[in-house]
């Protein structure tokens, strides 16, 4: 249901043609190795992109683009998948039958994507600095307030110590001094060489065929640059020495969390025994750490784990009572280890496997959801289909669960507790 | 049921009224897999005042919010979530303060999950041991929110901006007011508010709407219930009660949420026609197609976590926008300045055309959402309005009735600010 074509060498464009939806989306991707020297870079630059063009000199003339297409939207996409980062633009729009008769909204979206791409505002052959200089505000505003959440600051500052040295430790957003120190032109300069040499993702979900699709980006894809796009490549994941800290800081609930790693990664034939195992352990409320540690022993308000696949790598985030951390950590890696021995009821499996597959179904069900699977898949390389992915994941075993969590081994905790 | 057709929408919607008093709404949507279904009632967290056969009732704060807890305990050791989970479904519920709704998504098994939320909603069974039990995780919710500076700037904005309506109060309460919670409360309340007749069903997905209601009909039976009635509210001056509120918290950068006081918009069409006006008035103002935004965001006064809307509780309204700013009085200032230039010169009507289009636009993207339609849907319909409608609506909006929102927004006497500013080092010392 995927169309895949090649519109040029490093260049594609894959289509998923769906009539349900009232609106489509576009997303354009470059990819990027997911590195410190230009995590940065790459997450300023969509930001600096939607400032403005020549057509477009402002923020106010592009939103009044995008209201004469019907309140259509176009934002920043930036997102880590292994070690790649992809940088690059999310385009929603709302489908041409509803528009007034004579109206038109697709066609001139991507006129629109075009111009703000490849004609954005310049000054003496760079960015605008005034644009640069805002957008860095911004962007370091965003990473600082990462610090209102507690719970992913606490999670950020485990994986941060844990990977020192593999790209995971690298924020998504790149590191507040590594934005600070970006100048236009060091950002021209890093645009152009992008626009020459990364491959470069389009996915569209919407009513309109794929032809009608590359014949409108057309215009777009003839102005890039023609030359040799190679992928980046993924990294095995590479720890620090394991170790056990804490922080204090001014807050009323302490964050506990723990770090695991597994060989399994989601290029591993045991993948998706792997994903079933996270969400029994701890994937949502009918997992063993939401039924055991929060609602049997009122351990803390929240509990759950997440399956890093690209990297191999399990987390888990806690919030709870500052006196409760032994006891909460006991009782997380108790429940672990009841999953390791196999203890895990008929009941427990069957709702583990329901909880993802019924996850996997809907998001067959919205335009973004779509995008973002099957580009994801894409681009790590699994390319796996969703109807292939949820046939797995029904054959899926109590021996090879079983066998997942054993790969699993505690490999770092950080506790953020209270008091100054 | 009834049928109604929205061809410029291309949706149909189902109503009718069953015999228990319980109004049914299904949205059929074909080709999905996701199906969603709310059972909702119009008691939320500030409706802490009400009469129940003749005699007065008041409970504590954050008593509806507790009763969505306790809801989900049912008799002997069933777990419902439990068995939701196994049918692959997915089951929540959420109070606001003038709502309280109990959903599930699911793929398969429609019928099953339908025939266990009901069982949920109508299940009441409460026990001295078991509410008292739910004191703990509810100081854990509480505890988050104190640590949550969203939610802590919110709180005390609706402090500064109400003298007395409920809303000062947060939706959970506080750690005092639900101690004081016992079982025969949450069972008059579930009484008084929970009776079908008080209650709304919606549900949206690939299902048969004759079956949907056919089977809510036959779990409820013919018996129609007298629902509570609820007290009105203590009168509310017209102006704020504090301009400003400055509180500390962990944030990296100053935090604020300001409101415009407004008076409730009313029921029916005519009030959601000065809803919706309100919301292109706000778009004017403040959206980032607005001149002030523009301003604002070149001098570095507010980024890209600026925002805001026209909100209605019920029994007030008012304008809100919130985000990081280093000079949060200033972009106060600068709004209330803003209102008073549109209220005296108003917007060209080609601008006026352009946001109309735009926020028509944007919900009928928005309808590719199961639950942002399922719950407009409901929050409508409790205020007597058929939410599809919308187009029609937007269509008989004209220039002039944002003059009157401008106008009210240019008074700074309406207006309150609340503000988390970050702990600096002599804070600590």
């Amino acid at each position: 249901m995927i169309e895949t074509i090649s519109l040029r060498p490093g260049i594609t464009l894959r289509c998923c043609r769906d009539g349900r939806f009232k609106q489509g989306c576009l997303t354009v991707q470059f990819l990027r190795p997911m590195g410190r020297e230009e995590a940065a870079l790459n997450a300023l630059l969509p930001a600096v992109l939607l400032r403005g063009s020549r057509k477009h000199p402002d923020l106010r003339s592009i939103t009044h683009a995008l209201d004469d297409l019907y309140g259509a939207s176009v934002s920043t996409l930036v997102r880590r998948i292994g070690d790649i980062q992809t940088v690059g633009l999310y385009c929603g729009f709302m489908e041409d039958r509803f528009a007034l008769p004579g109206d038109k909204v697709l066609e001139p979206m991507l006129a629109l994507l075009e111009e703000l791409l490849l004609d954005p505002a310049t000054i003496s052959g760079a960015f605008l600095p005034d644009f640069v200089e805002s957008e860095q505000r911004n962007l370091i505003a965003t990473v600082e307030s990462e610090l209102n959440n507690k719970q992913a600051y606490a999670m950020a500052r485990m994986v941060r110590t844990m990977c020192a040295g593999d790209s995971f430790a690298i924020p998504r957003l790149g590191e507040k001094e590594d934005i600070a120190a970006i100048t236009p032109m060091g950002l021209w300069q890093h645009y152009e060489n992008i626009l020459a040499t990364s491959p470069v993702e389009f996915f569209f979900v919407g009513s309109a065929e794929s032809s009608q699709v590359a014949a409108s980006l057309e215009s777009l894809v003839s102005r890039l640059p023609q030359g040799q796009r190679v992928r980046p490549e993924h990294i095995s994941l590479r720890t620090a020495a394991p170790s056990d800290f804490s922080e204090t800081m001014d807050i009323a609930q302490g964050k506990l969390c723990m770090g695991f790693i597994t060989p399994i990664t989601n290029r591993d034939p045991r993948f998706i025994p792997m994903q079933v195992l996270n969400t029994l352990f701890g994937g949502g409320m009918t997992s063993k750490l939401f039924q055991n540690v929060r609602e049997k022993l009122s351990l803390c308000y929240s509990v759950g784990s997440s399956y890093h696949g690209s990297k191999g790598l399990v987390t888990v985030a806690a919030g709870i009572d500052f006196d409760k951390e032994t006891a909460a950590r006991e009782e997380i890696l108790r429940q672990l280890a009841a999953c390791q021995e196999g203890h895990i009821s008929h009941t427990e499996l069957t709702a583990a496997r329901e909880a993802l597959l019924s996850a996997l179904r809907a998001s067959m069900d919205s335009p973004g959801a779509i995008e973002s699977y099957y580009s994801t898949a894409a681009i790590s390389g699994t390319g796996r289909s969703l109807d292939a992915y949820m046939a797995a994941v029904e054959a899926v075993t109590l021996e090879q669960v079983v066998e997942a969590a054993r790969s699993l081994q505690l490999h770092t905790v950080f506790f953020l507790k209270g008091g100054v | 049921m009834e049928r109604h057709d929205y061809p410029a929408l291309a949706e149909k919607l189902y109503t009718a009224t069953l015999p228990s008093g319980l109004r049914v709404m299904v949205l059929p949507r074909k080709g999905f897999t996701k199906k969603l279904a709310y059972l909702v009632t119009d008691f939320g967290s500030v409706h802490t005042s009400f009469t129940l056969e003749g005699k007065e009732h008041t409970v504590p704060a954050g008593i509806a919010h507790y009763l969505e807890h306790k809801l989900f305990d049912m008799p002997g050791d069933r777990d419902i979530s439990e068995e939701f989970a196994s049918l692959g479904a997915i089951v929540n519920a959420f109070t606001s303060y003038d709502m309280t709704a109990y959903y599930f998504s699911c793929t398969e098994r429609f019928e099953d999950c339908l025939q266990l939320l009901l069982e949920l909603v109508y299940t009441p069974w409460f026990t001295e041991e078991s509410v008292l039990k739910e004191q703990g995780i509810i100081d854990q919710e509480i505890g988050m929110n104190l640590d949550a500076p969203d939610s802590v700037v919110f709180d005390e904005l609706m402090r500064a901006l109400f003298h007395a309506h409920p809303i000062r109060v947060p939706i959970l309460g506080t750690r005092e007011t639900i101690r004081e919670i016992t079982p025969q409360m949450l069972y008059d309340i579930h009484r008084a508010f929970y009776a079908p007749g008080n209650m709304l069903l919606c549900v949206t997905g690939d299902v048969d709407p004759e079956e949907v209601a056919a089977q809510a009909d036959r779990f409820l039976g013919q018996d129609r219930k007298e629902p509570g009635k609820k007290a009105p509210y203590p009168s509310e001056p017209d102006t704020r009660a504090r301009e400003l509120v400055r509180n500390t918290m962990e944030v990296a950068m100053p935090n604020f949420s300001m409101g415009i006081k407004f008076p409730f918009p009313g029921l029916g069409l005519d009030g959601i026609r000065r809803e919706m006006a309100a919301e292109i008035a706000t778009e004017a103002l403040f959206g980032e197609s607005s001149e002030l935004y523009l301003k604002l965001y070149d001098q570095g006064l507010i980024d890209s976590s600026f925002g805001g809307g026209f909100e209605t509780v019920d029994g007030c309204a008012m304008l809100l926008c919130s985000g990081d700013s280093n000079a949060p009085t200033a972009v106060r200032d600068a709004v209330i300045a803003q209102a008073g230039k549109l209220a005296r010169e108003g917007i060209p009507e080609e601008y006026f055309r352009r946001l109309l289009r735009s926020a028509m636009g944007r919900r009928i993207r928005g309808l590719d959402s199961f639950d942002s339609t399922v719950f407009r849907l409901c929050a409508y319909a409790m205020t007597d309005f058929p939410y599809l409608t919308f187009p029609e609506v937007f269509q008989s909006i004209t220039r002039e009735d944002l003059q009157p929102i401008f106008a009210r927004a240019s008074h700074p006497e309406h207006c309150a600010i609340s503000i988390i500013d970050p702990i600096t080092k002599e804070d600590n010392t």
